[in-house]
């Protein structure tokens, strides 16, 4: 009885590029050389570089996730900011292929009682993945809707055990310039570190990602871990960490030390704090076309309900 | 010759061509945020056009060809043409065309103001080579080649000012610029 059986997308076989014509194509590109920098990004090849990816198992949770429209996985994965690929926006989509996610640790150290070295499945598999859709908000005043699969930070730092000196989490990210062409030049102070408090890290919101569209992470958006807090700009949200140390005073964070004048370390979203450079009133939604109106920032990005209580005692002006 | 002009300046605007087609989807889009491709590239490309005006001068005089004495006003006016698209494109698709909105961005965006500058130069330039004005424009020819310079300062501080790090293009264009205008001043120099 086949007119029972309900496909949601009809895909004849004969559309399915076989793996091997799809990846001689990729070679081919490639071997283009100066040509492939000019490649127009497709939505062909986004929905190929999608299914390259291991997909994951996950529940989704609706308690965290906002119900705006999602970004597409094309938006997500060829527009981004990762310095250590380039610093064009879609450098990290071109230039992130050499880069290997696997096998990967993440070393543990400082005011902790379970520090040592951890391997990615040690991390992943000993915890229930879930799906968290969350605001992003760069501090370049664009944002994003993005459906990130991943485990709750709280999670994790509490199977740590870190004891009562530990005010600050510190993470770094992973320094390979053989395989990060970005790195090899001193844009930024390399390897890139950013920090939380501890009690911003074990806010409920805060999230280490591993995958994204329930598929693992793509190398441009932070593969194989990267840290998720929506409610400060982009740029805190740490990409492929190899290193999260507990300590008791705040870190020298990337950004903060380009730019101390411009990039605080809280960096919380803020509408009514500029950026001396820019304003932080509007930002512009990817995704809205090219005539869509730029829209409000909000407060926290959003989360201003769940996490203005971390703020109280704190010169929001001051501490940007 | 006069072909020779037509031919560089259809170059120059190879750019916008490409820009226009992307931006009907004909061969490829503009990316995930193409309010933002639009604004950098005709940008960028203003920019540049306008550090090719100021190259001209000296390729004129070390090869003494009559040729490049040809081109800085049509070239001039590409260069006005890329900025009058970056400052409508900001003005209309960035910020909706909003008045209110634009002068309170300009006001709190430093480096808006200073490309604001450097477009009201060209502008200004623009006007004067106006063909009515041609007296007026042969008169002046100094001061007007010194807003031009002057554009291209604010244009290049602009561009710098806006990245978040320091970038290599930006760099190179700024070290072009101050060596072209150390070569102005000591070729005006000697002439007087």
């Amino acid at each position: 009885m086949p007119f029972l059986i309900k496909n949601e997308k009809k895909i004849k076989s004969s559309e399915i590029t076989p793996e091997k014509t799809y990846l001689n194509r990729r070679t081919l590109i490639k071997s283009l050389g100066i040509l492939s920098a000019y490649t127009p990004v497709s939505s062909v090849l986004a929905e190929n570089d999608k299914i390259n990816q291991a997909s994951l198992t996950f529940e989704k949770n609706s308690k965290f996730s906002t119900t705006e429209t999602v970004n597409s996985f094309e938006e997500i994965t060829t527009y981004n900011n990762f310095y250590e690929f380039g610093v064009g926006k879609s450098d990290p989509y071109r230039y992130s292929r050499n880069f290997k996610p696997k096998p990967w640790t993440v070393s543990v150290t400082g005011e902790a009682e379970n520090t040592g070295t951890f391997a990615y499945e040690d991390i992943v598999a000993s915890n229930q993945l879930e799906e968290r859709i969350y605001r992003l908000r760069c501090v370049e005043a664009w944002s994003m809707v993005v459906p990130w699969v991943g485990i709750s930070l709280m999670d994790f730092i509490k199977k740590l055990k870190p004891n009562s000196k530990a005010k600050y989490v510190v993470f770094e990210s992973v320094f390979r310039p053989n395989e990060m062409p970005g790195q090899k030049r001193r844009i930024l102070d390399w390897p890139y570190v950013e920090g939380l408090t501890i009690d911003e890290a074990m806010h409920p919101l805060a999230f280490l990602a591993v995958g994204l569209y329930g598929r693992e992470l793509t190398n441009q958006n932070g593969a194989p871990l990267r840290l998720v807090v929506p409610w400060k700009y982009g740029f805190k949200s740490i990409k492929s960490i190899v290193n999260i140390s507990f300590e008791e005073q705040q870190p020298k964070t990337t950004w903060n030390l380009a730019a101390p004048n411009e990039y605080g370390f809280f960096a919380n979203v803020n509408p009514e704090v500029n950026h001396p450079r820019w304003s932080q009133a509007r930002e512009r939604r990817i995704g809205s076309g090219l005539f869509g109106a730029k829209q409000p920032t909000l407060m926290f990005n959003g989360y201003a309900d769940e996490v203005s209580g971390l703020y109280r005692n704190l010169d929001l002006r001051k501490n940007f | 010759m006069k072909h020779t002009v037509r031919l560089i300046i259809f170059i120059s605007l190879i750019p916008f061509f490409d820009l226009s087609l992307k931006a009907f989807g004909i061969y490829a889009g503009l990316g995930a945020n193409p309010v933002e491709t639009i604004i950098h590239t005709t940008g960028v490309w203003g920019l540049r056009v306008l550090i090719v005006v100021l190259l001209l001068a000296p390729l004129g005089y070390f090869s003494g060809l009559e040729l490049f004495r040809q081109f800085p006003k049509p070239l001039g006016l590409v260069a006005f043409f890329y900025s009058l698209m970056h400052f409508l494109s900001y003005a209309i698709i960035d910020q909706s065309g909003d008045i209110k909105i634009i002068i309170v961005d300009i006001i709190e965006t430093p480096y808006l103001i200073v490309g604001w500058g450097g477009f009201l130069c060209l502008f200004f330039v623009g006007i004067a080579s106006h063909k009515r004005l041609q007296t007026w424009f042969n008169k002046n020819r100094s001061t007007i080649s010194g807003i031009v310079y002057t554009s291209a300062v604010l244009a290049v501080w602009h561009y710098f000012w806006q990245a978040k790090t320091v970038e290599i293009e930006a760099v190179i264009y700024i070290f072009t610029i101050c060596v072209l205008i150390v070569w102005r001043l000591k070729v005006s120099m000697v002439k007087n």
